[in-house]
């Protein structure tokens, strides 16, 4: 098998992420528990949104479905980063505790390595409610269900998902210059709960910090315009796969850069 | 005198707070942003409702309500189930109980460094830009002196949920599932994040009969009612003391019969 | 053959945040920060040829890590260069990575949650181990240790031991050119530090593994090393063999007594009557290290025959500790 190709890659990532999924069912007291917590989570996630918006039939134009849709869809979009790259939350607590270092040993990718080592199980939770509100929302606006609309939603969700993977990272990534990187984590991880609102609400100064700077939002509003609203589809929507990608690669060097410069003492 | 043991905690937790630099800053831009959302999303529900007054509250209520409530939570806010969660988890609690003083107390005395920080560094500017921004909208009279009274009981009996819930690890290994339920639950039905006074009927009794809203909604709402009713302030100081001395007592009694499990299984 | 670790004239520095103490300090540092340099590693050059079981040695913050982890690669000299196998370690970090494999005293590298097979399996994965590599590597396992029940028991089930000893083992998997063990015995009772030293000098021996231990047990030092290395605040003190050294303190003696009472309050007053002398003691005996140059130990002998009685004696070379313990205080003569 070729070093460096994308079968012996894959192969690894498999035999080591089911290491971890394996462990984790054997705690299966904090299974359960995390589980009915993520559960939990998503429930007042509703709650809130249903007692923000009950009262009203539309915000900016955004019809009560149309939210519900945004909603589901940034659900959707934020399981890879919850799921595939939840390890970036231990990462200052190995870097301190000089722990990384034994990521750096091996003839293999370092990010790639260290990711694989997590999955977080729970987040398939998140999932199958994000999965449920979009189709609920989608029937309930009439999309149709043509395989072209069906693509559209596969690519653009895997786009949408990139942001945040590329802002956690990122945010993960300050542990190897900082000591305090768990707030800058924790604050990134926030956003997440931006991102469910069409940027329309926002001044255009916002909108722009919004969309350029903290890409908020391209997690859910831009992606999903190509599929709501069809007939209107601003040119970033349709850029925001090549831009994704941008900024997930950028991510990845700053982490990169991070974890190669690590000497095992803490930063 | 006994005092100086307290004194000596606090200080010393003042330094380590001040070594914050970057996580202070980074906190400030959390709130600035967290803030910036609240404000164009209720913007955009008020403008979409139709009518100044929702729920009995106008705009600016409602966003004075908010950006109090974000100042108080983060004056507020101790990570105590994660602490003891680890404690407990990696059998340092051990070490902790060796100490010449209560562990509850202990415990609490070295987070009381943090609130006279974020008092100084978070509160009061916020508190002071409201009032100004507002020309007064905040009523400075009597309510103060009740607003503080209502903190310091609402400090207690964040501080005995926080206990009870972090106690909860002792019987379980599932740290975060337990945090994430007490955070959301609080979070939501405290008035943190939705004012009360936007829920509907049934839920909003329910809400005001747990002691949740005593931590966030009762002292909020105190600073600022500029008229308050005497009996409606008696009843909400007076339901606050209930349960603050409620969860005091529960927290010490569940602490101490956790401790036997403790020391009878080693940590 | 070109050795297999060069290092020439390697140094690296640290800047390192100097806090300011107090209240006021903390204050201070809100607004201001300053930095001092710190020089870890200086000006040190070593050559190491395959096959070598290197010990090095060193006071604790003696620049040993740093060294280390320039040669595997992990952290970059700030000036002269090292070769490990032949290429830039931290130029070329993963294929370097394919050729040695590390261990570190306390932080196991395996899995935890899963059983010793499974992990080697993963690494035999990682490091693209052929199946007849692999199989080769287990037989010889087998042969020299005691792995079947280890190796269907999950990592956080063994004791410190066996996890140390699974460590080596996993290092030593995909055959490197160089292993390097840091501190492989710590914390292990006496049969286990046994065991170990014996599984790492068959495999240097089958393998001609080079193999690097950094160690503060002079036991794995004796029984393991024929060369050692010595630095301290970063600076080469000795680079030669074990007996080379010995020889520095060929003038040295070690006296060792049983006198009639309790052993431990007879060395007691043995050390307040010999203050200039190094008296230690163990289970067994009473040792005094004597400098054949300045008393004799005969005249030793007799001053302390004057208030105890004597047993048992026996007469020795100076042990490989009190070099250390020596060149720690003093420096090389």
């Amino acid at each position: 098998m070729k070093r460096n190709s994308l079968s012996f890659y894959l192969r690894i990532y498999f035999r080591i992420l089911a290491q971890d999924i394996k462990s984790k069912m054997s705690y299966r007291a904090d299974f359960i528990i995390s589980t009915v917590g993520m559960i939990f989570t998503n429930i007042a996630g509703f709650v809130s949104f249903w007692i923000l918006f009950r009262s009203f039939p539309s915000i900016n134009g955004w019809g009560y479905y149309e939210m519900l849709f945004l909603y589901g869809f940034s659900l959707v979009a934020l399981t890879p980063v919850q799921c595939l790259f939840d390890n970036n939350w231990s990462l200052r607590m190995a870097v301190y505790s000089g722990d990384f270092i034994k990521y750096c040993f091996r003839p293999i990718n370092i990010f790639f390595y260290y990711q694989s080592e997590v999955f977080d199980i729970k987040g398939l939770g998140q999932l199958a409610f994000g999965i449920g509100t979009l189709i609920y929302s989608w029937t309930k606006i009439g999309l149709g269900f043509t395989p072209l609309i069906l693509l559209k939603m596969i690519v653009f969700l895997v786009t949408a998902s990139l942001f945040m993977i590329a802002m956690q990272n990122a945010a993960a990534a300050t542990c190897f210059w900082i000591i305090n990187s768990f707030y800058v984590l924790d604050l990134v991880t926030r956003f997440k709960d931006y991102a469910k609102y069409p940027i329309t609400i926002f001044s255009p100064v916002f909108r722009f910090i919004f969309t350029f700077l903290m890409p908020i939002a391209f997690i859910a509003y831009y992606p999903s315009l190509v599929i709501l609203r069809p007939g209107e589809v601003p040119l970033l929507s349709w850029l925001s796969p090549l831009i994704g990608a941008f900024f997930f690669w950028l991510s990845y060097r700053i982490w990169m850069h991070g974890a190669l410069k690590y000497n095992g003492t803490g930063s | 005198m006994n005092l100086k043991k307290y004194v000596t905690l606090t200080k010393a937790g003042i330094i380590e707070s001040l070594q914050f630099r970057l996580g202070t800053f980074v906190l400030a831009v959390g709130n600035i942003l967290y803030l910036i959302v609240v404000y164009y999303l209720w913007k955009a529900i008020y403008a979409s409702a139709g009518s100044e007054t929702v729920n009995g509250m106008t705009f600016s209520d409602t966003l004075i309500y908010l950006v109090l409530a974000t100042a108080l939570f983060n004056f507020m806010e101790m990570y105590t189930v994660w602490e003891m969660g680890r404690s407990i988890q990696s059998g340092k609690i051990v070490l902790e109980l060796l100490k010449p003083m209560k562990y509850r107390s202990y415990l609490f005395w070295t987070y009381s460094g943090q609130f006279v920080t974020n008092f100084f560094f978070t509160f009061l500017p916020t508190f002071i830009a409201v009032a100004v921004v507002t020309h007064g909208a905040v009523h400075m009279g009597l309510n103060l002196l009740f607003f503080v009274i209502s903190v310091i009981m609402a400090i207690s009996l964040n501080y005995s949920i926080n206990f009870i819930v972090g106690t909860i690890c002792v019987y379980t290994e599932s740290i975060w599932g337990i945090n994430i339920m007490k955070q959301v639950i609080v979070l939501l039905l405290s008035g943190a994040t939705i004012p009360l006074a936007f829920f509907p009927e049934p839920l909003r009794t329910i809400a005001y009969y747990l002691p949740f809203q005593s931590i966030y909604n009762a002292p909020l709402s105190i600073l600022l009612d500029a008229h308050p009713d005497p009996k409606e302030l008696a009843a909400t100081l007076g339901t606050q003391l209930l349960w603050c001395i409620l969860t005091a007592l529960i927290s010490k009694l569940f602490w101490k019969v956790s401790l036997r499990r403790i020391t009878v299984n080693g940590g | 053959m070109p050795a297999i670790i060069e290092i020439k004239n390697v140094t690296k520095e640290f800047r390192v945040l100097n806090r300011r103490e107090g209240l006021k300090g903390s204050i201070k540092d809100l607004f201001s920060r300053n930095y001092k340099t710190v020089r870890a590693v200086d000006n040190i050059s070593m050559t190491i040829e395959q096959g070598e079981i290197v010990g090095y040695l060193g006071p604790n913050g003696a620049g040993k890590s740093t060294t280390i982890k320039m040669m595997t690669g992990v952290l970059e000299p700030t000036s002269g260069e090292i070769l490990t196998n032949g290429i830039i370690p931290y130029a070329n970090r993963a294929k370097n990575a394919q050729e040695i494999g590390v261990v570190f005293g306390q932080r196991s590298q395996l899995w935890w949650a899963l059983p010793l097979v499974e992990s080697f399996r993963i690494l035999k994965d990682i490091y693209q181990i052929s199946d007849e590599k692999y199989d080769g590597m287990l037989e010889l396992y087998k042969s020299l240790v005691d792995i079947e029940p280890l190796l269907h028991k999950p990592v956080r089930q063994m004791s410190l031991g066996q996890r140390t000893l699974s460590d080596i083992l996993a290092a030593f998997l995909h055959d490197p050119k160089i292993v390097f063990l840091d501190e492989p015995t710590i914390g292990l009772d006496v049969s286990m530090k046994s065991k170990i030293r014996t599984l790492i000098q068959a495999l240097n021996r089958e393998k001609n593994t080079t193999v690097i231990l950094t160690t503060h047990d002079m036991g794995d030092v004796d029984a393991l090393c024929r060369r050692i290395v010595i630095i301290d605040k970063g600076k080469m003190l000795y680079d030669n063999d074990i007996e080379h050294l010995k020889s520095f303190f060929g003038s040295y003696r070690t006296l060792k007594i049983r006198t009639v009472g309790e052993l431990a309050s007879q060395a007691e007053s043995i050390k307040k009557e010999l203050p200039e002398f190094s008296v230690t003691a163990d289970d067994e005996w009473i040792s005094v290290l004597v400098d054949e140059e300045r008393s004799k130990v005969i005249d030793v002998l007799g001053q302390l025959q004057k208030s105890h009685k004597i047993k048992d004696m026996q007469l020795e070379e100076i042990s490989t500790e009190e070099v250390i313990k020596k060149i720690y205080e003093e420096g090389v003569v």
